[in-house]
């Protein structure tokens, strides 16, 4: 308390700040938001609570799965997206919102005051932490469903069409919906709204049109973040349900398109306002 | 170095800050005072680039803020007490924080030492009291080791060792040729650690003079109280020189228009001897309205000229 | 103030603590002094009267377009507005540390869990007469132009308006719950999206999945199926339930409760979690 000022002033350094000193550079920012998700002990609950509900979904809808259900193994392993996908979102919209919502952004965007790297930081952050609770998820899944894959349900066989591709699907839609969980998170400064718009962009939006199908609202269902849940379809799937859709087809990557595009849009918006809003 | 002019922040319909000019700079104490609302934390925003002006600029080092090769470097600041995530440690907001420039694990260990938090740098920033979340901004403002500071209420929440301190390392920080910009909303701290002070109400300039100059006026319109042997022949010697005296019970008298020195140094002068002599506490509700009513005068004779 | 000097030791009716209506009072003004009730309240009535018309217009293209039985659609999605409502009416008071104070003012700390209950039942209340009335103006148009004659006052329709107008307030006292429970709006959001909006649509995947829509070969399945019990069992259907005329029969592999039933469940669901959340305030700390 009573050494006031630094010892290294001591060595007589008159000017203070040396001009040469670099300043927040992306990889700093990056390294600054590593730090940032990792210091909570929130982000590693969250995590640990997607991977058990992915897991813990699959292993309870594959219990009433029947051989003669129509359902591939792929669907057993990754039914638990239904659920996980909540903590995806959550994910993303706390990385984003936590500043805000603590006036810690204050500090945040005195240190990068150009505030851009700091958004994109985030969205390598959530992007890596994505994958790995997907795959951590991917991987919970398949061994808790060992016993009902042994049982009724059909078992995990790669070699029918799309599988693979099912499987990784998971992977790939929590990533989608973690970064759309950031943009909107970034864009919306505030936790609840986030979240809650997010569920409806990607189930409540889907469920509500389903039950009324025709042109106009399988074009929507189609546009919505929620198509990016195709990607956890294995071909047959999405072979019928390109055939019953009034809208267009998506094929086997349109869904995953779409939650893109979606992704991208939200986040420009977002940086947009981050940019150009007063924070406060 | 900081130099604010003819800024303007409207939101909507309301101005918080109104064609404000002034600067701060390097070596000395700013002191920013004004009462709760006057827009002084407005002003800070904008200057650290939190927040757009509506008109009129700001600059630190020359630059905008957004230009600065190295804000953290270049300015300290601490806004808010409570501008760390509740969840995360002490340590670990600071490490983030120093992450974005490169600065390294020593140098925050160094700020955690000088603001007195090794003790609890492992411990939620939530957990903390408003003096420990005081030290905790202090700390981050002082990572970079910066040639200017920006304080908003820094002895906010406090207790007396830690107004103290941060007494004397604002001054300290000013004598090794930093720009110092503190703000308050009460005088006789400011007149403690402050060079300058700029008085703003409602979000205009009412003053940028010395500490001195702010003092005495202020005292000017307060009260001296002073109680002496012969109350008659002082208050008459009083009234010569133009004070106003009201006589209170046993031989106290309450004089208006004079300081202390005045009132010393007339009672030498009529030979009534002092028992007692005292300014009485000047409210800074009468300090500012003495302000605002003389605020054009005070802008004219101020050092950075007037806002309109 | 005058009137206890004047008679010290007698008890001035004035100087009495909180009483339950002073409580209720006190409540009222916290929730209707906060902007998000009435942005909460105002986006669910809106959302129910534009998507009631979107749906009754893509459906008035049917041949047996039945404007009544749109009604209930807007609420579907509205439904996620009466939750919010109810979770930030619940959970907002901690987390804005307001609970210090007021249960400061009123130490026995139930009270005031009981006037929240009544304040934002009332609240919600106004909300689902508002989005109910939105709703009938929403199926109108199409009504109109399909030459149909709408009839409030006809067959169960009066039941239905009474079950929709009851659902939003069940759902936001559901909320409300939850918030209390959980004390901070986020988990207190996000548990109450799983139980209410997730959990329904979890259990649709129970079992085998429903075969390709075909009208001409639709029948009831009577068999009651344990995704059906449980959907029927859950909060979010037990409340999607009330919405639908006693006629429509079960839902898909659930008992048949009737919307009363549906009604009942939801109000167990409430009670209880209010319940745990006045005696989580009694027992623990407040922050």
């Amino acid at each position: 308390m009573t050494a006031l000022v630094t010892g290294r002033r001591a060595d007589g350094g008159a000017v203070r700040g040396a001009p040469a000193r670099r300043g927040p550079t992306f990889p700093r920012v990056l390294r600054s938001e590593t730090t940032r998700f990792t210091s909570l002990r929130t982000n590693g609950w969250l995590v640990l609570g997607t991977v058990a509900a992915a897991a813990a979904v699959a292993y309870g809808l594959g219990l009433f799965v029947r051989p003669d259900d129509g359902r591939s193994g792929s669907w057993v392993v990754t039914s638990g997206f239904v659920l996980a996908q909540l903590g995806f979102l959550v994910l993303g919209a706390l990385v984003a919102t936590a500043d805000h919502t603590t006036g810690t952004a204050r500090t945040t965007f005195t240190a990068v005051p150009r505030r851009l790297p700091v958004l994109l930081a985030q969205v390598v952050v959530t992007t890596v932490v994505a994958l790995v609770t997907g795959a951590l998820a991917l991987v919970a899944s398949w061994v808790a469903t060992v016993p009902v894959r042994a049982a009724d349900a059909p078992a995990l066989d790669l070699a029918v069409p799309g599988t693979a591709r099912a499987l990784l699907g998971l992977v790939l839609a929590g990533v989608g919906v973690a970064l759309l969980g950031l943009g909107l998170g970034a864009l919306l400064r505030r936790p609840a709204g986030a979240i809650v718009g997010g569920l409806v962009l990607v189930l409540l939006a889907d469920q509500l049109l389903a039950a009324n199908p025709g042109r106009f609202t399988d074009t929507l269902r189609a546009s919505l973040p929620s198509a990016g849940a195709r990607l956890l379809q294995d071909d047959a799937t999405l072979a019928a349900l390109d055939a019953t859709t009034r809208g267009p087809q998506l094929g086997v990557w349109g869904g995953g398109a779409v939650l893109a595009v979606w992704v991208v849009v939200v986040l420009a918006a977002a940086g947009y306002r981050l940019v150009r809003h007063d924070v406060r | 170095m900081i130099e604010v002019e003819a800024l303007t922040k409207r939101y909507g319909s309301t101005t918080a800050v109104d064609g404000l000019t002034f600067t701060a700079r390097p070596g000395t104490v700013t002191g920013f005072l004004g009462p709760n609302g006057a827009g002084k934390s407005t002003t800070m925003r904008v200057v650290v680039g939190l927040e757009r002006a509506t008109s009129g600029t700001s600059r630190v080092d020359g630059r905008r803020y957004a230009d600065l090769p190295a804000p953290l470097h270049a300015v300290g600041v601490m806004l808010d007490a409570r501008s760390a995530h509740p969840g995360r440690t002490a340590y670990k907001h600071l490490l983030s924080l120093a992450q974005t420039h490169g600065i390294g694990r020593a140098r925050v260990r160094e700020v955690l030492g000088q603001t007195g938090l090794e003790a609890v740098a492992r411990r939620r920033a939530g957990t903390f009291s408003l003096g420990m979340g005081q030290r905790l901004g202090i700390a981050g403002a002082l990572l970079g080791d910066p040639r200017t500071l920006v304080l908003d209420e820094p002895v906010n929440g406090l207790d007396p060792d830690g107004v103290l301190w941060v007494r004397r390392l604002v001054r300290e920080l000013a004598a090794e040729g930093r720009t110092v910009l503190l703000s308050s909303h009460l005088m006789h701290e400011l007149a403690l650690c402050a060079d300058r002070v700029v008085v703003i109400g409602r979000g205009r300039l009412l003053a940028d003079a010395s500490v001195q100059e702010v003092v005495d006026r202020s005292e000017r319109a307060g009260t001296v109280r002073v109680r002496t042997t012969d109350p008659e022949r002082l208050a008459r010697e009083l009234l010569a020189a133009g004070a106003e005296v009201t006589p209170q019970e046993g031989g106290a008298l309450h004089v208006r228009g004079a300081t202390v020195d005045d009132v010393g140094t007339a009672a030498q002068r009529c030979g009534a001897a002092v028992l007692e002599l005292a300014a009485e506490q000047v409210s800074l509700e009468d300090a500012y309205l003495q302000l605002t009513a003389d605020a054009v005068e005070y802008r004219a004779a101020g050092a950075s000229g007037g806002a309109r | 103030m005058s009137a206890a000097v004047a008679a010290p030791g007698v008890r001035s009716d004035a100087r009495r603590g909180p009483t339950f209506p002073r409580v209720v009072a006190s409540e009222w003004t916290k929730l209707v002094s906060l902007r998000a009730p009435w942005w909460t309240g105002g986006v669910t009535v809106v959302v129910a009267g534009v998507i009631t018309y979107l749906s009754a217009q893509a459906s008035s293209v049917d041949l047996g377009f039945d404007p009544v039985d749109s009604l209930g659609t807007g609420l579907a999605l509205a439904q996620v507005g009466a939750l919010v409502l109810g979770v930030l009416a619940g959970a907002g008071e901690f987390r804005t540390g307001a609970a210090r104070t007021t249960f400061t003012a009123v130490p026995r700390r139930w009270p005031v869990v009981a006037a929240q209950a009544l304040v934002t039942a009332a609240f919600a209340a106004v909300v689902a007469v508002l989005s109910v009335a939105a709703s009938v103006v929403g199926i109108l148009p199409p009504a109109a132009r399909r030459g149909i004659e709408v009839d409030l006052w006809a067959g169960e329709t009066p039941g239905v308006m009474l079950g929709m107008g009851l659902f939003v307030v069940g759902l936001t006292l559901l909320g409300l719950a939850i918030g209390v429970l959980l004390r901070r709006t986020v988990p207190a959001m996000v548990t109450t999206l799983v139980v209410a909006l997730v959990l329904p649509v979890l259990l649709t995947m129970v079992g085998p999945p429903p075969l390709p829509a075909d009208p001409a070969v639709l029948e009831p399945v009577a068999q009651v199926t344990v995704g059906g019990t449980l959907m029927v069992l859950s909060p979010g259907g037990a409340a999607q339930l009330m919405t639908f005329p006693a006629s429509s029969g079960p839902m898909e592999g659930g008992p048949d409760i009737g919307p009363v039933g549906g009604g009942l469940v939801l109000a167990a669901w409430v009670l209880v979690l209010l319940v745990a959340a006045a005696l989580r305030l009694r027992l623990r700390d407040v922050r």
